[in-house]
């Protein structure tokens, strides 16, 4: 029958977790089985940029573990990511190889980005209680071991994020070094999440009137959740639980915190830790509820696997919130909102209209997209050398749901919008084979959609695009002149011949 | 009003509101003693009992007495819920003890014995007493049998006193040098344990006999001692300190450190001495000294030593009629032999009531687990198996057959870590992961998951249980099992074996509860919501059946919730440190012992909660050790017809009037109460219930059909 078995691996900073699911038919995704074992790779990774030998034998015994649990699951698939702790490795690749090498499992690294845009889906995995929150203007805080993501929402789409280094082991290992004594923790704390968050609040908070926080974090949202009796849906809580929860944590003795709270002792100091965060963030916002779905990397990580085999489709439009976001950051370096519309209009409408020619897929158009939106940033900081300050900006701000090597396409695409394009690819960066060829193909379609619009006028209204004979022709409605465009698509028509062997003409039909 | 405000301001933790757990499990002895005493028992049945009375006390002093020594000699003065400290417990217990064997030995001498005789069989409680023929049997089979498996040992200045075996039986002799000798020597002689203490002589007319084995090697003595001659000989017992304390933190390796331990076990220090009435003084001087007994711990025995052998007694040919008829175990409706059980539990959840019905279908659980090519793991707790265990047979195979199998195998039942040991690395070797045990605690949970593939995914079998997967002792321990594949069960499960693997707890718990973590706190919960319903003028009714009641919090709980008006009924075979009667404490409260054929060992739980009752079952009593120390489960069994079912166990118990004692205020137990009743005995009607249910089936099943069903599988 149609069940498919899938495992999820996640190598976090705190805690190994291993999650199986079962797939039966569509939107059918069901949790059998969890297990978790603690171990701090976080601190060893933030104060030495290594994992040291213990907690790597101890790293790969349990992955051992769990790769015997998948065997009797009879797992058809798994994924296994690292984190933060992986990530921030000086030593990345050796580690990936020394585990895989002594557990056979491949352990993949997500970008910060990638992995908040897992734990997104994850939590609007939880469906109806998700897009009833988003009707308010919501905001999810994202805690880690390293850092935390603050992301916003705006009519149901969101609209930013932010990547902020405050992770809970990361504060934890400060008070640690600080020798800060329990009474003064809350204190501390607090002072040093306000320093980070200063210019945050600044340039994204103003007048938004945030009224939901949604918590993702590994700390305070199990005990939420379990103090709602395990229904996720219902672990709300308000500024009097907030309080009350509070006032057990301030007791300060653990074991008495642990007992009253039912958590585990050694992850007392972390809760406080997170529950602080979580207060102040909330302050800040001036939020009035607070949802602690309970949601971790391991329903994320599921999710995307059953969008990609088709068993699952949510209700919600990830990518819509990709291309709110970037819209949010040309808008930052003031890039014309109607151009960029126009511009993205023109690419899709090429690209999908010689897809059997380049052969790319929806992930691509995706880029196209996104370098379309952002295809003048640079010109913030330079009219001269546009091409080169985008591909910095863009390197330098994080898109949500994009990984290192996608963020990289992109800047690359925009950049040869604009400047010449280098073959060499060893010289511009560390693509593959595969993304260059992806580089390449989407440059000349960006390049043919600029000329297009080379007045920035928006002359060209209802474009069609036809492919015919080895030829592209691109017919428009229009009754302006567009000598300037159609010598520009002439002079540019040699890439993009050379890129997919297909000429672009370009035609005018006068409609009187 | 005015009461309202008296109930706010007793402190239900006052000593004077308990009963110490060591005197009452005296009392519980007691009521062991009074089915050998009950003249309405089969006279092999009073036997039996009487040497479980015998084997209960060497326990309750390896355990119990010895733990209350250890305190004394680490100076530890803390009282007991009872207030007592651990000095004074020894001096009532060491009374409490000596009026007990009294009793027990009346009881042999005055009753059992003389009833015996009338029925056929004597007993030659002295070897003086054989005929002229019979001393020539018994010296031609102590020369043929007994003999070569003596180590006889003398003591004098150049050797030193010999080790004595905790629990043996020896006999000590003074002897002298012939010829020469004026000195008094010590010798020893073990009765080896090899031979049955029991042997019977040569019939004499219609009259069987019987004599002991340490009366054969008395009179035969001299033939150990060729030098020398005997003064005098008398027969002699001692009793050690065997409680383990293994440092869990400290042992690297628990397996070693237990067998490690288990040869120490021999050596700890004496603490009872049991010896001949009649002694010679001089001889019994020598004991006391070299074994450093004092006053207190001896005992001085009219009869055989180590009543524990009249188990072997009952064991002896002949006699049926003395002796009660062997109940088979019925077949369970719901599971007949031969049918696919995970088929039968899909259709339903399904308990069990053992001995009445047969342990059969968990056994076979396991082995079409084991065989069926669609289960994928099976996991288990076992604490204490069954020698040669068809459990752990089936185990293997699944191990052998590819499954994954997880058995959590505890180390740390008591006496049993031998046996345990080398099953546990049997299964190793079959390729089960083993699990020895968890640091510091105690797996008694009795929980059992099959995970299957099925068509539709991935469903998870749950067996659960108040009694151990023994095979053996589930013929004679009552208690209740239940097979469920309820998601939220299995979740759990799965979670629960999570755990005991050192994963992390789960989010949240849907059914079950769990000790040490979370039972304790789920049990106060449960207590505390009967008083609030009291508190506002609703039902509010408390049933519990257990073995021992001892927690102090629980207790406390209840006088609470009693003195608020909840009714409570508890059922409690052994301790039970609550006192029934107190004035605006417990006079709400009832406390009944049932002691019969069979073992009363399951525990089920009853809360009135507004009407719609709960019921649970586990293997947790509310004991400290059980509530803090222990992995347990406690679950809810939720199909109104199987709650009914256990509803009816629970009513037919308070309903007993033939094997049921109840609690009086003043601290004794007393019969129950029979005027104007028909006589009642909660075990007899299970049975017959059982009987009746497992006949309804077969009949329903000839009424279906007249062809004959060929066996489709090869069950045994």
């Amino acid at each position: 029958m149609g069940i498919r078995t899938f495992a999820a691996i996640d190598v976090g900073s705190y805690e190994l977790t291993l999650k199986i699911f079962e797939f039966s038919g569509k939107n059918n995704m069901r949790e059998i089985d969890c297990v978790s074992k603690r171990l701090d790779l976080g601190s060893d990774t933030y104060a030495t940029g290594k994992i040291g030998n213990e907690k790597m034998d101890e790293l790969c015994r349990t992955l051992n573990d769990f790769s015997g649990i998948m065997k009797a699951y009879k797992v058809e698939n798994y994924k296994a990511y690292g984190t933060s702790a992986i990530r921030e490795t000086e030593n990345t690749t050796i580690v990936q190889d020394r585990i895989a090498q002594r557990t056979g499992i491949k352990v993949e690294i997500l970008s910060n980005s990638e992995q908040r845009f897992m734990d997104y889906k994850s939590v609007a995995s939880k469906g109806e209680s998700f897009r009833k929150i988003i009707e308010e203007k919501t905001a999810i805080l994202d805690i880690g071991g390293g850092s935390i993501q603050l992301s916003l929402f705006d009519k149901d789409t969101l609209v930013s994020t932010q990547n902020v280094r405050l992770g809970v082991l990361r504060i934890q290992d400060y008070l640690n070094r600080f020798a800060v004594k329990g009474s003064q923790m809350e204190e501390v704390i607090y002072e040093m999440a306000m320093a980070r968050l200063d210019t945050y609040e600044k340039l994204y908070l103003k007048d938004r009137g945030i009224q939901n926080l949604i918590i993702v974090d590994d700390y305070l949202s199990p005990w939420a959740v379990k103090k709602s009796g395990g229904d996720s849906s219902k672990a709300v809580l308000d500024a009097e639980d907030f309080e009350r929860m509070f006032e057990v944590l301030r007791s300060q003795n653990q074991e008495k915190i642990a007992a009253a709270m039912d958590i585990p002792q050694e992850r007392v100091s972390l809760v406080f830790i997170s529950a602080v965060l979580i207060n102040c963030i909330a302050e800040l916002m001036g939020v009035k509820r607070i949802w602690a779905p309970g949601v971790t990397l391991c329903d994320g990580i599921a999710y995307e696997y059953a969008e990609k085999i088709k068993m699952f489709r949510g209700e919600h439009d990830f990518e819509e919130d990709i291309i709110a976001c970037a819209f949010n950051i040309s808008k930052r370096y003031m890039v014309s909102r109607k151009r960029s519309e126009i511009l993205d209009n023109i690419a899709t409408t090429i690209f999908d209209s010689i897809r059997k020619i380049h052969g790319l897929g929806k992930r691509e158009r995706l880029y196209l997209r996104l370098a379309a939106i952002l295809h003048d940033c640079g010109k913030y900081i330079s009219l001269v050398d546009t091409g080169e300050t985008s591909y910095q900006i863009i390197m330098a701000t994080e898109i949500i749901g994009l990984s290192n090597q996608e963020r990289e396409i992109v800047a690359n695409v925009v950049r040869f919008n604009h400047s010449r394009f280098i073959y060499d690819v060893q010289r511009t960066g560390s693509l593959e084979r595969e993304a260059f060829l992806v580089v390449a193909k989407l440059t000349a379609i960006l390049r043919l959609a600029s000329c297009l619009d080379r007045s920035h006028k928006q002359k060209l209204k209802g474009l069609r695009a036809t492919f015919k004979d080895g030829q592209l022709i691109l017919t428009v409605d229009t009754q302006e002149d567009i000598i300037l465009e159609k010598g520009f698509v002439e002079d540019n028509a040699d890439f993009f011949e050379e890129v997919f062997s297909v000429e672009p003409v370009l035609k005018q039909r006068k409609l009187f | 009003m005015e009461e309202m405000h008296s109930v706010e301001e007793i402190d239900f933790y006052d000593p004077e509101y308990y009963t110490n757990r060591e005197l009452s499990w005296i009392l519980f002895n007691h009521r062991v003693l009074n089915e050998a005493r009950d003249k309405s028992t089969l006279l092999f049945e009073r036997l039996k009992f009487l040497s479980i009375t015998a084997s209960n006390l060497d326990e309750f002093f390896m355990i119990r007495v010895a733990s209350l020594r250890d305190m004394v000699h680490a100076k530890y003065q803390k009282p007991d819920i009872a207030g007592l400290t651990p000095g004074r417990q020894l001096e009532l217990l060491s009374v409490a003890i000596h009026q007990l064997v009294e009793l027990q030995y009346s009881t042999y001498n005055r009753s059992l014995v003389p009833k015996l005789k009338q029925n056929g069989l004597q007993i030659v409680g002295r070897h003086e007493d054989l005929t002229k023929k019979e001393t020539v049997f018994v010296d031609k089979y102590f020369e043929e049998n007994v003999y070569p498996v003596l180590t006889p040992m003398a003591v004098d200045s150049s050797r030193p006193f010999p080790l004595i075996r905790n629990k043996t039986l020896n006999i000590a002799a003074l002897v002298r040098k012939k010829d020469i000798g004026e000195e008094l020597e010590f010798a020893t002689v073990q009765v080896p344990s090899v031979l049955s203490r029991v042997v019977e002589l040569p019939a004499d007319g219609k009259m069987r006999k019987v004599i002991f084995l340490e009366e054969i090697i008395e009179r035969n003595m001299h033939k150990l001692f060729l030098n020398y001659d005997i003064v005098c000989a008398y027969p002699f017992r001692i009793m050690r300190n065997a409680d383990l304390t293994i440092e869990e933190d400290e042992a690297a390796d628990l397996l070693k450190e237990i067998e490690k331990q288990l040869k120490k076990r021999q050596w700890g220090e004496a603490i009872r001495l049991e010896v001949a009435a009649h002694c010679d003084k001089r001889l019994l001087r020598i004991l006391e000294e070299e074994l450093h007994i004092e006053e207190d711990n001896l005992y001085v025995i009219d009869g055989p030593l180590d009543l524990t052998v009249l188990m072997k007694m009952y064991g002896l040919e002949g006699f049926d009629h003395l002796k009660a008829p062997k109940y088979t175990p019925q077949p369970v409706p719901q599971l007949p032999p031969g049918c696919r059980i995970f088929d039968e539990i899909r259709k339903g959840d399904i308990l069990l009531h053992h001995p009445y019905q047969t342990f059969a279908p968990v056994v076979e659980f396991i082995r079409q687990a084991a065989k069926d090519p669609e289960v994928l793991a099976i996991k288990q707790t076992l604490y204490r198996v069954s020698g040669n265990s068809p459990i752990i047979a089936a185990l293997a195979l699944a191990a052998e057959n590819g499954k994954q199998v997880s058995v959590l195998v505890e180390l740390k039942a008591r006496f049993d870590e031998e046996n345990n040991i080398v099953w546990a690395r049997m299964l190793e070797k079959a390729g089960c992961h083993v699990i020895y045990g968890l640091v510091g605690l105690k797996t008694h949970s009795k929980i059992t998951l099959v995970v299957r593939r099925e068509e539709d995914g991935i469903r998870r079998y749950v067996h659960l249980g108040t009694g151990n997967y023994n095979d053996a002792t589930a013929k004679l321990y009552t208690d209740i099992g239940l097979f469920t594949c309820s998601e939220a069960i299995g979740e759990d499960a799965t979670a629960v074996f999570n755990m005991l693997s050192g994963y992390s707890e789960p989010l949240a718990w849907n059914k079950l509860s769990l000790a040490p973590l979370w039972l304790k706190n789920r049990f106060l919960y449960l207590i505390d919501r009967e008083k609030k319903a009291a508190q506002a003028g609703r039902p509010a009714r408390i049933i519990a059946k257990m073995n021992s009641l001892c927690d102090q919090d629980v207790i406390a709980a209840l006088y609470s919730a009693a003195s608020a008006g909840v009714k409570i009924d508890l059922i409690v075979r052994g301790i039970c440190c609550l006192k029934t009667g107190i004035k605006g404490v417990s006079e709400n409260i009832t406390v009944r012992s049932i002691v019969g054929n069979f073992l009363e060992h399951g525990r089920i739980f009853y809360f009135e909660n507004d009407q719609d009752y709960e019921i649970y079952c586990g293997s947790a009593d509310w004991m400290p050790r059980n509530l803090e120390r222990r992995v347990e489960i406690l679950f809810p069994v939720d199909r109104p017809e199987l709650k009914e079912k256990l509803l009816h166990i629970l009513q037919s118990q308070l309903a007993d009037n033939i094997k049921a004692s109840v609690l009086k205020p003043d601290g004794t137990y007393t019969r129950a109460s029979k005027r104007g009743r028909q006589a009642y005995c909660s075990q007899e009607a299970f049975c017959q219930e059982a009987m009746a249910e497992a006949k309804r089936m077969y009949r329903e099943e000839e009424q279906m059909t007249r062809t004959f069903i060929p066996e489709t599988s090869h069950g045994e």
